[in-house]
């Protein structure tokens, strides 16, 4: 597979499996296996593995195309497969010559897909500090790390771990380490019962095991750094995509049923009202899309990640891409209704994807990124706007 | 670094305790957030009358305490030479 349009034919064959399975996945809070098994299948979780590890050599721009597309279908097949290409990116920028040939070619083979655990109860949502520490255990660093939210955890085949780094002086001294499946005992803690982004299925764990220290991503201490290159970025671009495509794939459903016969008698498709609510919902998708591609732009070119205008325009993405595309759908519940807008069993799926979009303000908090976004205007008196 | 810059940075350091504060001294392993780099900045500038630019507000300027002082130091010194 190489990244342009030749991944075309895996993502609609991921589309339509994920498709196929999205209602029964949000009814049970299941992971949609089917569909991971399909990224398996077509190489599709190779999308950012460098073309010489055997992967599709995808950039940030395939990752968003492709994100888009399955989060029109099912948004929690969207974020699952964002988040692993989070960390297929940290591994490729970071990881050392041994982890890399280790693990991004088995990912391109379809034979890895990758959990993040980055959540620890206790610091409140904050991404760059770790209270559980990696500890020296022999010639292994010990892990033993507990996480109230992980994503996809009970399938996946390896984690990116953050931890304290091995006799931190502070929690704000922050590893990411590798370690597969098999070099842990993994245990889940309790159950995942929430309002959306069901099939996420993003269960507390614990993860208990050693490994070498070929397998910490970067030095000692450098989460902070991989972070605000890697993590940080892929999270708001690739969250923003999945967003993004659940509202405008709520949106073509509703233009198509507007369209159909039965439609055109519930709408009233030359109705004032109608048009304007139908024109406002596309504002929100344009504008959010723009940004998106924007800032995709910016972070290709930045010779600074860490430079305010680049941290500010990241985080107004997050934000108003959570902020549009559940508008969007709010508003489309609005405009058709009870019936189509309100019941679980509508084919238009406007009360699921409601609910999964319910979670983009929350996951990693809007305000949060507020008050960063805030003292990180007072560093940028010029107002450089990126 | 003088004592005056070592002193004005402490308290934004919580987790440095009573520890020395040497120009490797990493400041974010040592507490300092992106939340309070900015109070720090402020009393820099105020402390020793300069305004860093805003191209220097990037994360390597507040990497460790001796890079931040040596921005200062530039700072401080007049154009055209420094040899006071």
């Amino acid at each position: 597979m190489t990244a342009g349009a030749g991944y075309a034919p895996a993502v609609e064959t991921v589309a339509e499996v994920a498709a196929t399975h999205a209602r029964e996945a949000d009814e049970t809070a299941t992971f949609p296996t089917e569909a991971l098994a399909a990224m398996r299948r077509t190489g599709l979780l190779g999308l950012l593995v460098p073309a010489d590890d055997g992967g599709a050599g995808g950039t940030l721009t395939d990752l968003v195309d492709v994100t888009l597309a399955l989060g029109r279908v099912d948004m929690s097949v969207a974020m699952v497969f964002a988040m692993h290409c989070q960390q297929v990116a940290a591994i490729t920028a970071y990881g050392g010559e041994k982890l890399r040939a280790e693990v991004l070619p088995a990912v391109a083979r379809g034979e890895r897909y990758l959990g993040s655990v980055t959540t620890e109860a206790g610091k409140g949502g904050h991404l760059l500090t770790a209270e559980s520490a990696l500890t020296h255990d022999g010639e292994m660093l010990g892990i033993d790390r507990a996480a109230p939210i992980v994503t996809g955890g009970p399938y996946a085949d390896a984690f990116l771990i953050t931890t304290r780094a091995p006799d931190a002086g502070s929690a704000a001294r922050v590893d990411l380490v590798y370690a597969d499946r098999d070099q842990l005992e993994v245990e889940v803690t309790g159950g995942w019962r929430p309002l959306g982004m069901r099939a996420t299925h993003s269960v507390p764990m614990r993860l208990r095991g050693a490994v070498p220290q070929w397998q910490v991503v970067g030095e000692h201490g450098a989460f902070r750094e991989i972070a605000t290159t890697v993590f940080a970025p892929l999270a708001h671009v690739g969250w923003a995509a999945a967003w993004l495509g659940a509202a405008a794939g709520a949106y073509a459903r509703v233009l198509r049923h507007a369209r159909s016969e039965a439609g055109r008698r519930q709408f009233a498709p030359s109705s004032e009202l109608v048009l304007l609510r139908l024109a406002g919902i596309r504002t929100r998708l344009d504008a959010a899309h723009a940004l998106l591609r924007h800032t995709v732009a910016v972070v290709d070119d930045a010779p600074d990640m860490s430079a305010s205008p680049v941290q500010l325009l990241l985080n107004t993405l997050k934000i108003r891409a959570a902020e549009e595309s559940f508008a969007a759908a709010h508003e489309l519940v609005e405009l058709t209704g009870l019936r189509h807008g309100y019941l679980t069993d509508s084919p238009l799926a406007l009360e699921r994807t409601f609910r999964d979009l319910r979670s983009a303000s929350l996951n990693y908090a809007n305000d949060r990124l507020r008050l960063a976004n805030g003292a990180l205007s007072l560093r940028d008196p010029g107002v450089r706007l990126a | 670094m003088n004592a005056e810059f070592t002193e004005l940075l402490r308290p934004f350091l919580k987790f440095a305790g009573a520890d020395e504060i040497t120009e490797e001294s990493r400041l974010r392993d040592l507490g300092l957030d992106s939340m309070r780099e900015i109070e720090l900045l402020f009393a820099i500038e105020e402390t020793f009358g300069v305004a860093v630019p805003d191209d220097k507000l990037v994360d390597s300027t507040f990497a460790t305490a001796g890079g931040l002082w040596s921005v200062v130091e530039d700072l401080r010194t007049p154009v055209g030479g420094g040899s006071r």
